[in-house]
């Protein structure tokens, strides 16, 4: 339901990394010091390069055919770049040229089915990265840990801009050392155990030394070459021949179109003319399945939020943004906005860490109380505008939802439509819309919720006060060895961030994809990209 | 929302304007024609729904009322219910105001300022008539839908910044229409005669030269009328429209279009009241015009 | 200057080209000056990234550290040698990233005019010819209909009838792949080429049909049927030249508004041409981008109302003989 005129996507360099690139914590990791990233993963011990783990659904894989995906949200800000996204439709590029040291699977489990034979914890500042033997980039040269270095060294320099930076800021990325010609040594500034998430974000793909994003060629390790690109509008990638991984990928070229809308997509999707959409509208997933094609549901903890800032007014008085959170009816929002396909949520985020505390009280609508809070904090009959964008699939509809269920309690919300939303306005609104990927609670915070975040709209936590300890909090959980205990402190931030913060989360709504029949081996997926990871980089899906 | 909007001042230099019509009689002549009839009778069952629309309206416009895209039935109503399980016939019913009043106002605005540069023009006769032509030509050499595309995209979808952007594309096509019309009268001898006996310009200008042609500005109006409807529609059809989830036809259109296939009525309700709207406007305007040819010819007979 | 005036039809064209210079002349400073009004590019590229020191460095970039005279002068000097700029968003020349769309919007252009111009004339011509007739009167009507709906109603329309709902025959949308051009997939054309046949058909048929209606009443063709020429022979050479006149001004005011108005058909048939580059352009305030489609519209209008001064000229013998 995006609309012509209207950004399809957020306008900020930096910010699409950090809403997508999901980065669950899982804290056995790192455990105590020393433990083998390698052997704390479940069962995928050191694979070699040989044959995917990824289980295929149903059929035996079929070589061959043109795969079209059509992507929204894309524009003539499309950029192609193994480490950098600004739009959508980069995202599914991305992920077909590049890969990373550490991949997700569909559970949002870190495995080491990348590039890196193992990443281990040496200590909790201090992690040795290393490389399966054998991987060649598109070009025929051989991945190194030069490569490896090279990669981590563009990402972390701040000047260039890329949207890995701010996940960097615990890395020593002067201090990376090649220890031999497969081995890495990544020293920390400050303990860190989110690091091997970090590097299996999609952001984080590996480029060899001396890269230079498009126009410049480009080599990824990954299973498709580009062959042309027209920002905006199209790109086409050739099967990468030879690709590390046998028998991967199926396809003969991968197509992916930029479409305006998602009307032009279903339409496009219906009469053949693409194999796959990313973001289906969840009102059309019952069209779909009548036209005999299929959709993807995935559950997924992305989210999108109601941002209130807590130094801004109305929201200083803690007892408005309370009555905000009162006034919404989170399974009408469900049913209304998404169409019955997703969970509701208690104004919290990174519902699948394990850190999540789910012994506090579901928040549900109470109007009387939201009234009578508004009326104590001496705001009845309060307006307020609520700015929001076409940016993301729903965030217009909750926000026009949210005015709607808002009316009961007197509260009169202005909804603003803003093309230019993620412009220079953005972070400095009273009221807005926003919207995040999947990631662990600690990653969440650090790019959301802290006085340092890049993307903190809500404000939080408060420089007095009750909340005023949540940064320090933070640390601790960042440096926290035993998993109990940081466990522990997360749920203490977010009894804070339940009892006093500024965002208000309605539901985690599933990620949608449409698809034609002929498209195999496509399973849902908790990630944060569409269409499984887009196909695992189109290397786990055929056509039939 | 064509251009030949320009057709009648195309003829600039070329043929002749359409002659000095009083406009009641002009207006009760016209009527006597099916297509005027027609028109007026689409354009009075549409204006009556805009404006009644909203007190008979079964719910508000964003109450939720069933299960997004619901057929028409039970909980859904009349039209069923819309990408948001909101009512589609209660937003059809508040859909038509927002979109005949920015018409009407950007249509008036431009028409008010249209004829009289169009008169001030034609009286002048010197480089005054020059300057505002070439200004005119000027601001012509942007499509309507273009630039009103490019303020709102820039300045944000607000109702005023639209009905600026359709009046300040309207003006220069009445403008030429209105020069074009006027400059005959100018030519004819009785301007010349008022004016020796010291009637102030003004006063020719409002008391002469604008009687003589209320003709061709009524064709033009509801012509104008036609296309500053079309594209208030297709700004809100594109995503552009003061109130993001406003009742609004255009608005409605682009919503739920997506969903023709199972619940047509989102859309092709808004479809339908556009289609017949701009069809009723645009039969009058052709009622009118025609008629006005007919006196011509009549009095050529003469 | 006393050539100019009397000079006949070279004269004439001339003074038309020096007109249409110009409009264009005001046409630059009007898009210059608005663009100018939209706030400072240097900062709305950076964005949060800005550094003073990066600010300065971008502006001395983009000249904007000269006087306004100044950065007109090299914003329209480098129009004058065909340099039009570095798009803001893609980073690349504006002439690159424009080139084929530009490309694909003229053939769709092109198309609808070579469908809707001789369909037009013969429809209009016909309905003159069968005044008050069957023809006549359901063509008329019909034409008023269609003219009336807004088009992207009728794109809308279309895609229903044809591609998604009721029939399933045409496809719904015409992306168009790199490299590939619009003739090499001539059925995604055809629901975009309709619209804007319908959308501008209607006009040009009904200014048709009037203007031979006059010719046809009037004393030459008359005096040419008295002096015994075959009806055939009359229309043709005496009537349809006359009568085609004032139609090229409509034709004319029609392609440019087509240049202009292809953004909802671009919209609707997710058509890569200039319409989508104008919308992205707009929604990323990437002001060459912007600037260069505005000048190459406006561009677009006044050569085309040249065009049709001249042709009207040219072709209408009672005005041939005024000048």
């Amino acid at each position: 339901m995006t609309a012509f005129g209207t950004p399809q996507h957020p306008q900020d360099n930096e910010r699409p990394e950090r809403l997508f690139s999901g980065v669950t914590r899982r804290q056995f990791i790192i455990g105590a010091a020393g433990v083998a990233l390698a052997g704390g993963l479940g069962g995928c011990g050191s694979s070699s390069p040989s044959t995917s783990n990824t289980p295929t659904s149903t059929g035996t894989p079929k070589r061959g055919g043109n795969f079209r995906l059509g992507v929204t949200g894309g524009g003539s800000k499309d950029i192609f770049d193994g480490q950098n996204i600004i739009t959508k439709p980069d995202q599914a590029r991305l992920v077909s040229a590049f890969e990373t040291l550490l991949t997700f699977d569909d559970n949002y489990q870190l495995t080491n089915d990348g590039l890196a034979e193992s990443v281990t914890a040496d200590t909790p500042t201090q992690y040795t990265i290393k490389l399966h033997k054998g991987i060649e980039f598109q070009n025929g040269k051989t991945l190194t840990a030069d490569d490896v270095i090279y990669s981590l060294q563009r990402i972390g320099t701040q000047k260039n801009g890329l949207t890995g930076f701010a996940a960097t800021a615990s890395m020593d990325i002067a201090g990376l050392k090649k220890l031999d010609q497969y081995t890495v040594r990544l020293p920390l500034k400050t303990a860190d155990s989110t690091v091997p998430q970090t590097l299996a974000s999609y952001t984080f793909g590996i480029v060899p030394v001396g890269y230079k994003a498009y126009p410049a060629p480009q080599f990824g390790t990954g299973a498709y070459k580009l062959k042309s690109f027209s920002p905006g509008q199209e790109s086409i990638s050739e099967r990468n021949p030879n690709y590390w991984r046998t028998g991967e990928p199926y396809f003969d070229t991968v197509t992916i179109t930029d479409f305006a809308d998602a009307t032009a997509q279903v339409n496009a999707l219906l009469g053949g003319q693409i194999d796959a959409m990313t973001d289906l509208p969840p009102s059309q997933v019952q069209v779909v399945k009548s036209h005999q094609m299929n959709a993807l549901i995935s559950k997924t903890g992305g989210w999108v939020p109601l941002c209130m800032a807590i130094d801004m007014p109305p929201f200083t008085d803690n007892r408005v943004r309370q009555a905000m959170r009162l006034i919404v009816d989170r399974n009408a929002m469900i049913g209304q906005i998404a169409s019955g396909y997703g969970f509701v949520a208690n104004d919290l985020y990174s519902p699948f860490d394990e850190g999540y505390d789910h012994a506090l009280p579901q928040r549900t609508q109470d109007i009387a109380q939201a009234k009578s809070l508004l009326k104590s904090a001496g705001q009845e009959g309060l307006t307020v505008d609520l700015h929001t964008t076409n940016g993301a699939s729903g965030m217009v509809e909750l926000a026009t939802v949210f005015a709607s269920q808002a009316k009961a309690a007197g509260v009169t919300v202005n909804v603003k439509n803003d093309p230019n939303y993620y412009g220079s306005a953005y972070l400095h609104l009273a009221f807005s819309v926003d919207f995040w990927g999947t990631r662990g609670y600690l990653n969440q915070v650090q790019q959301g919720s802290l006085p340092t975040s890049p993307y903190n709209e809500t404000h939080w936590p408060p420089k007095s006060g009750t909340g005023s300890n949540f940064a320090s909090l933070y640390s601790q959980a960042l440096a926290a060895t035993d998993a109990s205990k940081r466990i522990e402190l997360e749920h203490e931030m977010q009894k804070l961030e339940y009892d006093e913060g500024g965002y208000i989360i309605p539901f985690f709504g599933d990620l949608i994809d449409g698809y034609s029949p002929k498209v195999q081996g496509l399973k849902p997926s908790k990630g944060t990209l569409n269409l499984e990871g887009f196909g695992h980089g189109y290397r786990s899906i055929w056509l039939a | 929302m064509t251009a030949t909007e320009e057709a009648p001042a195309q003829a600039e230099g070329l043929g002749t304007p359409t002659p000095p019509v009083r406009s009641t009689m002009l207006l009760a002549r016209a009527m006597r024609l099916w297509r005027t009839r027609i028109g007026a009778l689409l354009v009075l069952i549409l204006v009556v729904i805009a404006i009644v629309g909203p007190y008979v309206a079964p719910h508000s416009p964003t109450d939720f009322v069933a299960v997004p895209n619901s057929p028409p039935g039970g909980k859904a109503g009349l039209l069923g219910s819309d990408y948001l399980g909101q009512d589609v016939l209660s937003r059809f019913l508040y859909g038509g105001r927002g979109i005949l009043v920015m018409a009407f106002v950007s249509t008036a605005i431009g028409l008010i300022f249209g004829v009289g540069i169009g008169l001030v023009a034609a009286y002048a006769r010197n480089a005054l008539d020059d300057v505002l032509m070439r200004a005119m030509d000027v601001i012509m050499a942007f499509p309507q839908i273009m630039l009103a595309l490019v303020a709102v995209s820039l300045l944000g979808a607000h109702a005023w910044l639209i009905i600026v952007a359709i009046a300040l594309t309207t003006a220069p096509r009445v403008a030429r229409v209105a020069r074009g019309a006027a400059q005959p009268v100018v030519e004819r001898d009785f301007v010349e005669a008022t004016e020796s006996m010291g009637v102030s310009r003004i006063r020719i200008i409002t008391g002469e030269l604008f009687p003589n042609i209320l003709g061709p500005m009524m064709v033009e109006a509801s012509l104008r009328l036609t296309y500053s409807i079309g594209v208030i529609a297709a700004l809100a059809f594109l995503g552009l429209s003061p109130d993001p989830n406003g009742a609004n036809w255009g608005t409605m259109i682009q919503q739920n279009e997506i969903a023709l296939s199972t619940q047509p009525w989102g859309a092709l309700a808004p479809i339908i009241a556009i289609a017949l709207l701009t069809m009723g406007t645009g039969l009058i305007g052709d009622g009118i015009a025609r008629t006005a040819a007919g006196i011509d010819r009549e009095r050529g007979d003469e | 200057m006393a050539w100019l005036r009397h000079g006949g039809i070279a004269a004439f064209i001339v003074r038309r080209l020096l007109l249409g210079v110009f409009v264009l002349f005001l046409v630059s400073v009007l898009v210059f000056v608005a663009t100018q009004a939209l706030g400072d590019p240097a900062r709305a590229i950076l964005g949060r990234n800005a550094t003073p020191a990066s600010l300065a460095a971008l502006r001395k970039h983009l000249h904007l550290d000269q006087s306004l005279i100044g950065q007109y002068v090299t914003w329209a000097g480098g129009f004058l040698h065909g340099d039009f700029g570095t798009s803001l968003a893609a980073q690349e020349p504006v002439s690159k990233l424009l080139g084929s769309r530009v490309v694909n919007s003229a053939v769709l252009v092109l198309f609808a005019s070579i469908v809707s111009i001789p369909l037009s004339i013969a429809i209009g011509s016909w309905a003159a010819l069968r005044r008050e007739k069957t023809f006549d009167t359901v063509s008329s009507n019909l034409m008023l209909v269609l003219a009336s709906l807004p088009e992207f109603v009728v794109a809308v329309l279309l895609v229903i009838l044809f591609a998604t709902t009721v029939l399933h025959v045409l496809p719904a949308i015409s992306p168009l792949s790199i490299g590939q051009r619009p003739w090499q997939v001539p059925k995604e054309l055809i629901l975009p080429v309709a619209t804007l046949v319908i959308a501008v058909a209607p006009y040009v048929a009904r200014i048709m049909r009037a203007s031979m209606v006059e010719v046809l009443e009037s004393d030459y063709v008359e005096m040419a049927r008295l002096k015994g020429l075959p009806e055939r022979t009359v229309l043709v050479r005496h009537a349809l030249p006359n009568a085609i006149g004032p139609v090229f001004q409509v034709i004319a005011i029609n392609l440019a508004y087509l240049a202009g108005g292809i953004v909802l058909v671009e919209f609707v048939f997710n058509y890569s041409g200039i319409g989508s580059a104008l919308q992205d352009a707009v929604v990323n305030h990437d002001l060459p981008v912007v600037q260069a489609l505005a000048m190459l519209i406006a561009g677009v209008y006044v050569v085309l109302n040249l065009l049709a001064d001249v042709a009207t000229i040219l072709v209408t013998p009672r005005l041939r003989t005024r000048l």
